[in-house]
């Protein structure tokens, strides 16, 4: 089946997704870029530039470039925002006949709907080469305020490209179905978009079908880029006031502050101060001169307050306006680039008292929302809403009450795992097989499903016995735990229903939880990893002790040396000594120890074996260590 | 044209009941069906993921070779400014780094082209004057030469 092309047809950047088993995935362009600028050109020959290379080349040819066409798509010439926007843009802009705009590219006068089309021509082309197949279907987003000349250009741009466009959709809307939202029932969700030219603000209510558009609101002439010219003004000023020098003129020194302020915007959404380096920026007569200054999230926060509080503003106008209040909404998404600055996050989170959604990045989530919405066209989509994933991660308890993990969290069901465990002591009877769900590294910290016991285990060394324990959820969420002797073919069962069945509390608690102790859960852990490591080796030096011990030593061991005896007798004392505490340091040491000398007396041992060089080491099978 | 509407209704007359085997057989068909498209799907999807994941191993550096090449446009600066051997040196030492990753410098000679240059200044002439240095990996642009387009 042919795949249905999902395209978020920016003012700034354009992006695609397709939907592959099931799941909705960003495609790169030609250039491997996973969004393309909205910028078509024609070069002095003729030649025409989309994308980036359009953008490359656009102070060399401002009036052939075309940038920001969809601020003018489906417009009246005469409608403010065309004339306030005409006073902007370098091209030349006029009246079509039929009253609509038309913006003029070499010597040719366009219809914005035309170059609309370039950008989707190329995308159309590059999903081609990237996918291996034809692309023939497509879904457009648009703002949520676009009315039915702006939507119905959309759709000609698209059919002009060669595209069946399926449907045009909303920005928000593509939204909330990339972040699986329409499954909800009678939600309300506010999509608060944060471009790199516009601020757009949307109030979604979710019904039983249907995702409508209850307020739209905004600033079509709010976006990153004024946050980036606030800190390239910022830094400007700073040179200025620390070497005396003006560069506000200097293309070259001002492109070089753009790159320092944008590494730097990127930085400090993740730590708190960075350095702004950049050396020889311009020159005088004293020779050349640097720039190197700290700059902190709370200076940058200082910067750029305004715009971000005018955003908010905005927000609680449009909520007003669509009769809502922050109380009201259920869900916040946030959409744009920008949004991924921790201060913006911080105050639509105070502003509506709850986490917006962010983890799908910004940029692409209403490409990806576009391509959902055509995997549910297709059908495609329908299994990924039956498919359910372990909301938690499921396993059993082995030795030093370490919870081992048979599915991990976020594994798709059906599924299941198998593993082989062994005993812990000598003659081991019976195992017990104690099921948990949780994150937590240590059993007792997690949630118990079930017990059970297996029962009639041959009497054998510990570590021999292989109990094969498998995990089994059905797609129905139904947990089957099954314990096997391979050695007997004994097996024991137990059906643990609603083992996905948690609340969406208790999820998050215990999610948090494990983040929460994660540090000390690693720390106990560890501690219960060297102590198995520690006994084991203890047991498996004592074993050696004893075999080699005359007179009944077995055929082929060599003797045992009365001093190496005494040796290894008092080590293994003294693991097993500084087994009793919680020390950690101390348990090594004495394991280490105890290793140090078990290796050279077994070394020794294994000398004195005549038939040692002949028939060589005997190779055991790898097994898990013994962990009942 | 008629006769043939008629032919069809005639043969839809018969009464046809669907029993409970043929209902069956056709629902494990379609659920056949559908396991074998999503085992395809699924296959596909491993094959172009294992094509992805060749490509990420190739450009796996590239985050760190960007940064790198950063500091090597300060040190070219500094050089320009200071003629010191060692300085030399380090700059020497850090293309051949480069080369080792198979990262080559983007030529500047000749016309503009916006596929390997980015023009930050000038619209008059079609003179190029490199003003930082551009570079490809494996063949393809890392980052594009900032030239200026001068008379």
């Amino acid at each position: 089946m042919a795949k249905i092309l999902g395209i978020d047809l920016g003012t700034t950047n354009s992006a695609m997704a397709v939907v592959e088993v099931g799941q909705p995935r960003i495609l790169e362009n030609k250039e491997g870029m996973r969004t393309t600028p909205s910028v078509v050109a024609m070069g002095k020959n003729g030649e025409r530039y989309v994308g980036v290379t359009a953008k490359r080349q656009a102070v060399t040819n401002p009036a052939n470039t075309i940038f920001s066409v969809k601020r003018l798509i489906g417009r009246r010439f005469k409608d403010d925002e065309v004339q306030r926007d005409k006073k902007l843009l370098p091209y030349e802009i006029r009246e079509a006949s039929n009253g609509g705009v038309e913006v003029k590219m070499g010597d040719k006068w366009h219809k914005p709907e035309e170059i609309s089309a370039m950008i989707l021509q190329k995308l159309k082309a590059d999903a081609e080469d990237r996918l291996g197949e034809k692309i023939t279907e497509a879904i457009i987003t648009v703002p949520a305020y676009f009315d039915d000349s702006q939507r119905k250009a959309t759709k000609d741009a698209g059919e002009i490209a060669g595209l069946t466009v399926k449907r045009v959709i909303n920005e928000p809307t593509a939204a909330a179905l990339a972040y699986g939202l329409n499954k909800k029932k009678d939600e309300k969700v506010v999509v608060y978009d944060f471009g790199g030219g516009t601020f757009d603000i949307s109030v979604l209510e979710i019904g039983d079908d249907t995702i409508e558009v209850k307020a739209t609101g905004g600033d079509t002439h709010l976006g990153g880029d004024d946050i980036d010219q606030k800190i390239i003004g910022y830094l400007i000023n700073e040179f200025k006031k620390d070497q005396g020098v003006d560069v506000s003129k200097d293309q070259l020194a001002i492109q070089r502050l753009k790159d320092a302020a944008e590494k730097a915007k990127h930085e400090l959404s993740s730590t708190l101060q960075t350095e702004v380096n950049v050396p020889f920026l311009t020159a005088d007569a004293s020779g050349p001169k640097h720039f190197s200054m700290a700059f902190t999230r709370a200076k940058l926060e200082e910067l750029v307050g305004d715009l971000v509080t005018r955003s908010i503003e905005l927000t609680k106008k449009t909520l007003d306006e669509a009769g809502f209040k922050t109380g009201d909404i259920n869900e916040i998404i946030l959409v744009g680039g920008q949004t991924r600055m921790p201060l913006i996050v911080e105050e639509v989170k105070k502003l509506f008292g709850k986490e917006p959604h962010k983890d799908i990045n910004p940029d692409e989530v209403v490409a990806l929302g576009a391509a959902v919405q055509g995997g549910i066209m297709q059908g495609e989509i329908r299994d990924v809403l039956l498919l359910d994933v372990t909301p938690l991660s499921l396993g059993i308890e082995t030795l030093g009450q370490v919870f081992t993990k048979m599915i991990e969290k976020n594994t798709t069901v059906p599924v299941s795992k198998t593993q082989i465990f062994s005993t812990a002591a000598d003659n081991q009877p019976s195992v017990e097989i104690h099921i948990l769900q949780g994150e937590r590294a240590m059993a007792h910290d997690n949630k118990t499903l079930g017990r059970f016991i297996l029962d009639g285990v041959p009497p054998a060394p510990r570590g021999v016995p292989q109990v094969e324990v498998s995990f089994d959820i059905d797609a129905n969420g139904i947990l089957h735990v099954k314990a096997k002797d391979k050695a007997t073919g004994k097996e024991q069962s137990i059906k643990i229903e609603g083992s996905s069945g948690l609340s969406e509390d208790e999820k998050k608690r215990m999610t948090a939880d494990a983040e929460k102790h994660a540090a000390e859960d690693a720390k106990k852990k560890e501690l219960a990893e060297t102590r198995n490591l520690g006994e084991t080796l203890a047991y498996t030096t004592e074993k050696m002790v004893k075999e080699n011990e005359a007179p009944d030593a077995p055929a082929g061991a060599g003797k045992i040396k009365e001093d190496d005896k005494k040796e290894l007798n008092d080590k293994i004392e003294k693991v097993r000594s500084a087994l009793k505490s919680d020390d950690l340091g101390e348990i090594k040491k004495q394991t280490e120890e105890l290793s140090k000398s078990a290796q050279r007396v077994g070394g020794e041992l294994y000398k004195q074996t005549p038939s040692a060089e002949a028939s060589g080491p005997k190779q055991e099978e790898p097994k898990e260590e013994p962990k009942y | 044209m008629d006769d043939e509407i008629k032919n069809d209704l005639s043969g839809q007359e018969k009464p046809t009941e669907v029993s409970e085997t043929d209902k069956v057989k056709a629902q494990a068909q379609e659920y056949l069906d559908n396991w074998k498209r999503e085992r395809a799907d699924f296959l596909n999807y491993k094959k172009d993921e294992t094509k992805r994941l060749g490509e990420f191993v190739k450009f796996a550096n590239k985050a760190v070779i960007l940064e790198a090449i950063d500091i090597l446009d300060d040190l070219e600066r500094a050089e320009k400014e200071i003629n010191n051997p060692g300085l030399n040196q380090i700059v020497a030492k850090f293309h051949n780094l480069l080369k080792i990753f198979e990262v080559e410098r983007i030529s500047t000679e000749g016309v503009f082209d916006p596929l390997l240059h980015e023009a930050v200044e000038g619209t008059g002439g079609d003179k190029l004057e490199e003003v930082r240095a551009g570079y490809t990996m494996h063949g393809k642009v890392i980052r594009p030469a900032r030239v200026k387009l001068t008379k």
